[in-house]
């Protein structure tokens, strides 16, 4: 250590004197664990963690609301299993349709949750912050895609460990039931999976165009919603009684929801809602849901490479 | 102190911060969306009036267009002041507190009733004067729909921005679950839905739905009102008793 | 004087533009103003103290938007808390630097006239404009201002109406020395003109230019009170504590003990703490007394220069 002691003017333009900073010596870790580190914090904020309750509140509320259904007929599996005959089952809500008739809470869920992600480091400015550290701007999209996705599959599993559950006890022999019923349960993976990367990447990209979180909450709502809604309507207009708009099934395939809710039954093999036209097939959907993926990825990652740090 | 010129004025203001330039570009791009797709019916020739208001007028405005302009307005009227700061300039002035949220909520309601009326006025005009008189019915019982729904939305989430700065969030969520998931599962719902509010006016125009749960116009109406009233009431309470986040945010 | 101890008051005075008794204010469990009694009348007066010290907490409960947890808080003579109509008589210039970033300088001016219920807004906000020498900006957008623009902007907004009182939170941040000076022209013509001023700064030097009354307060407490240049006096009288490295601490410490400017010496974890009354006096004696030592330093650090050990040292006192 060398300590300024002696005052020896030894430049005459100036010098600046070692009072003792400390240096840091440790050992310094690279780009990965950057990526690493930023990934766990924004988990963590994506459920409220290491937040005031305040911050906790939304995802959690909304997390337990989507669960909800599959916790009742879990904690009425008894009840349930007492009415029915053996080898009989009987289920209000399976693995396959559970997003398709819940996943609107998942929306809600990446509108009060995808926002806080993004905005706030725009707005405050402090982007440079980041990329002035070992991460690149495309490290930081990807962390915080990840902890999107992941914050968001961890809400898309819990109701599908609850049916589990309900499926399993809901039989008097419960390691035959076992046997029987994870095979069954098992493509809620994948699937939960596909549908968190998708629900994610399209939320994320379209916060990271707003500073401010109420636009961005706008915009996700109204894409997620609109781009449901006018597919449908344009379907349904394009094959009336005058025309015949053979392309407009095609645009379904931009559908988020059901997009995802139906490559979720591609998954279990089970069958598409009835109200699709017949002409797209669950593997489409899937294809699609895939293919959104990447491009909004892509939205997002060409975002950062231009956003003004 | 003239009350009604600090109406006036911060209304002025309130309506600058409401518009900027970033905002305005999503919310007009929003409304338009409908439009087009009632474009959409046009070209396919769709004479259906029934198919046509419900889809794009009850499944995309009523739904969707309505809350979300009312709503983004409603909490962004004070939102963004409390966000800022910025409140602390209205707050220090000898004015009485019902004139502030007044002026808030008449800048709010009115931003939203202009973009929607004229959204859902156009959409009317292109597919639904065609039809005759009944279309001409509709399209007035809609646009009737929006300004009650403007009004009642924004005035209910202005009320609530006061309390929680996540009204936004909660507004949403209202919109998605209450009104959207729960209401058709539960027809009593309709007492406490802005939604059938709106729509229990617009029937004063045309018979609008088979719904048996729908609300009669005098019922809507008056449910309207009282909501507005109380929201407005509420506003000023809290706007009294509001405490300025420390300067450690 | 225009600082008092609230007991000590005659009788029947005229009532102080600000009075303070006895008045706390937590949050939760966190006490952000603990027992704060004194009171104002005209002249510009500091509310110094570190930050989190309470003093934004202590101007909120006197603008009227927070309730003493405990105590009274009178400001010309009623409670400012859930009434209005005493803003006609106070100006607020918050801590925070957001204005409406659309308006100019000029609408902002007259925006806060307007409200105040001026009969003759533009006039004043002219007027307002000129006393803190905005007039070249007040056309442009606020958004374009630079920071002690905005601050003068503000300034100009919450005296436009000329208020009996004004109170300004960090009035000088962001602002360059000269108008730093200029403000605090201001500020003294206006008190000379019979105005009560409560500013609050966490920077010494900003309160020492206007020389004037002081209250301050650390951790929420009212730390002293009165004239600035008494408690500076107070402040610096203070011994200090300067620690020193050298090849031979003893033998420095011997030398140093000898002469009368060094109140104690202590040898402690391999360096030597001095306490001295003179930090000046000091200065010249330790280079005489090391080297008529035959002693290398190698070290000399002040112990307690900061602004907080100053504060800390009040509370303690």
């Amino acid at each position: 250590m060398t300590a300024g002691n002696r005052i020896t003017a030894t430049s005459p333009a100036g010098s600046i004197y070692d009072l003792g900073y400390r240096h840091y010596e440790g050992k310094r870790r690279g780009r990965g664990y950057a990526i690493w580190s930023l990934y766990v914090e924004s988990l963590r904020s994506v459920w409220g963690f290491g937040r005031p309750t305040r911050a906790k509140a939304a995802p959690f509320i909304i997390g337990g609301l989507y669960a909800f259904p599959a916790a009742l007929q879990l904690a009425f599996s008894s009840t349930l299993a007492a009415q029915i005959q053996s080898g009989q089952t009987l289920e209000l809500f399976t693995y396959s349709t559970y997003f398709t008739q819940f996943g609107f809470f998942m929306i809600l869920f990446c509108v009060a949750q995808a926002p806080e992600l993004v905005c706030r480091d725009q707005r405050y400015q402090v982007l440079p912050l980041y990329f002035t550290r070992a991460l690149s701007r495309v490290d930081y999209a990807v962390a915080k895609l990840g902890a999107l996705a992941s914050g968001l599959f961890l809400a898309l599993i819990v109701p599908m460990i609850a049916l589990f559950v309900g499926a399993v006890l809901m039989k008097p022999d419960t390691l035959g039931a076992l046997g029987d019923e994870w095979p069954k349960a098992l493509p809620a993976l994948p699937a939960c999976l596909l549908v968190a990367l998708g629900m994610a990447a399209i939320a994320l990209a379209l916060s990271s165009f707003s500073p401010r979180r109420a636009y961005a909450a706008i915009g996700l709502v109204a894409y997620f919603l609109l781009m449901e809604i006018v597919p449908v309507a344009i379907y349904a207009v394009g094959h009336g009684d005058r025309v015949n708009w053979t392309w407009s099934d095609k645009l379904l395939l931009l559908a988020p929801s059901t997009t995802l809710g139906s490559a979720v039954n591609w998954f279990f093999g089970t069958a598409l809602d009835p109200s699709l036209p017949s002409t797209l097939g669950g593997g489409d959907f899937l294809v699609a849901a895939i293919a959104s993926i990447f491009v909004f990825s892509g939205v997002l990652l060409f975002r950062y490479r231009r956003i003004a740090a | 102190m003239n009350s009604v010129a600090a109406v006036r004025d911060i209304a002025g203001v309130t309506l600058r911060q409401l518009l900027g330039r970033r905002r305005t570009v999503l919310l007009v791009l929003l409304s338009v969306v409908p439009i087009l797709l009632a474009a959409a019916f046009r070209a396919a020739g769709e004479t259906d009036i029934e198919r046509f208001t419900r889809i794009v007028f009850d499944g995309l405005y009523v739904a969707i267009l309505l809350p979300l302009v009312a709503v983004l307005f409603g909490t962004g009227a004070f939102g963004a002041e409390i966000e800022d700061g910025t409140i602390v300039y209205l707050l220090a002035k000898p004015i009485p507190r019902a004139a502030v949220v007044i002026a808030k909520a008449l800048s709010a309601a009115g931003v939203a009733i202009a973009l929607t009326v004229a959204s859902a006025g156009l959409s009317g005009v292109i597919e639904l004067l065609p039809a005759g008189s009944d279309g001409q019915a509709a399209t007035f019982g809609y646009i009737t729909a929006m300004a009650v729904g403007s009004v009642c939305y924004a005035t209910l989430f202005l009320a609530l921005s006061l309390f929680t700065r996540r009204a936004l969030v909660i507004g949403i969520g209202y919109m998605l679950v209450w009104e959207g998931g729960l209401s058709s599962l539960l027809p009593g719902i309709a007492n406490l839905s802005i939604r059938q509010y709106s729509l229990g006016v617009a029937d004063a125009f045309i018979q609008l739905h088979q719904d048996p749960a729908r609300l009669t116009p005098s019922t809507a109406m008056t449910l309207a009102v009282i909501l507005v009233v109380v929201a407005m009431v509420v506003a000023s309470w809290r706007l009294m008793r509001f405490e300025l986040p420390g300067s450690s945010d | 004087m225009t600082v008092q101890n609230v007991e000590s008051m005659p009788g029947p005075a005229p009532a102080p533009a600000i009075e303070l008794v006895n008045a706390a204010r937590w949050y939760g469990n966190v006490v952000a103003v603990n027992d704060v009694s004194f009171a104002l009348g005209p002249g510009v007066t500091g509310l110094l103290g570190p930050n989190g010290a309470g003093k934004t907490t202590l101007l909120h409960m006197l603008a009227g938007f927070l309730a003493p947890s405990a105590g009274t808080v009178h400001v010309l003579g009623r409670s400012p808390h859930r009434d209005p109509s005493v803003y006609r008589q106070i100006g607020l210039v918050p801590e925070r630097e957001a204005v409406y970033p659309f308006l100019t300088g000029f609408e902002y001016v007259r925006f806060n006239a307007r409200l105040q219920g001026m009969a003759d807004a533009d006039a004043a906000s002219r007027r307002a404009i000129s006393l803190v020498g905005l007039d070249d900006a007040a056309h442009r957008a606020i958004g374009t201002y630079s920071k002690g623009m905005r601050q003068r902007a503000k300034v100009a907004g919450a005296l436009v109406h000329d208020p009996q009182v004004l109170l300004l939170d960090e009035p000088f941040n962001g602002m360059d020395p000269r108008q730093r000076l200029a403000m605090m022209d201001l500020l003294g013509q206006m008190a000379e003109a019979g105005r009560t001023i409560l500013f609050s700064s966490h920077i010494l030097e900003e309160v020492e230019r206007i020389g004037t009354e002081i209250l301050v307060m650390v951790s929420g407490r009212l730390a002293a009170s009165g004239d600035f240049r008494a408690i500076r006096a107070l402040m610096t009288d203070r011994p200090h504590t300067i620690k020193i490295r050298s090849s031979d601490d003893r033998r420095l410490a011997t030398a140093l003990m000898a002469d009368p400017a060094v109140f104690a010496v202590e040898l402690k974890d391999g360096s030597l703490a001095v306490q001295t009354a003179h930090l000046s006096t000091f200065r010249r004696l330790i280079a005489g007394a090391s080297r008529a030592a035959g002693v290398r330093l190698v070290e000399v650090v002040s112990a307690d220069e900061s602004l907080e050990s100053v504060f800390d040292y009040l509370v303690r006192r």
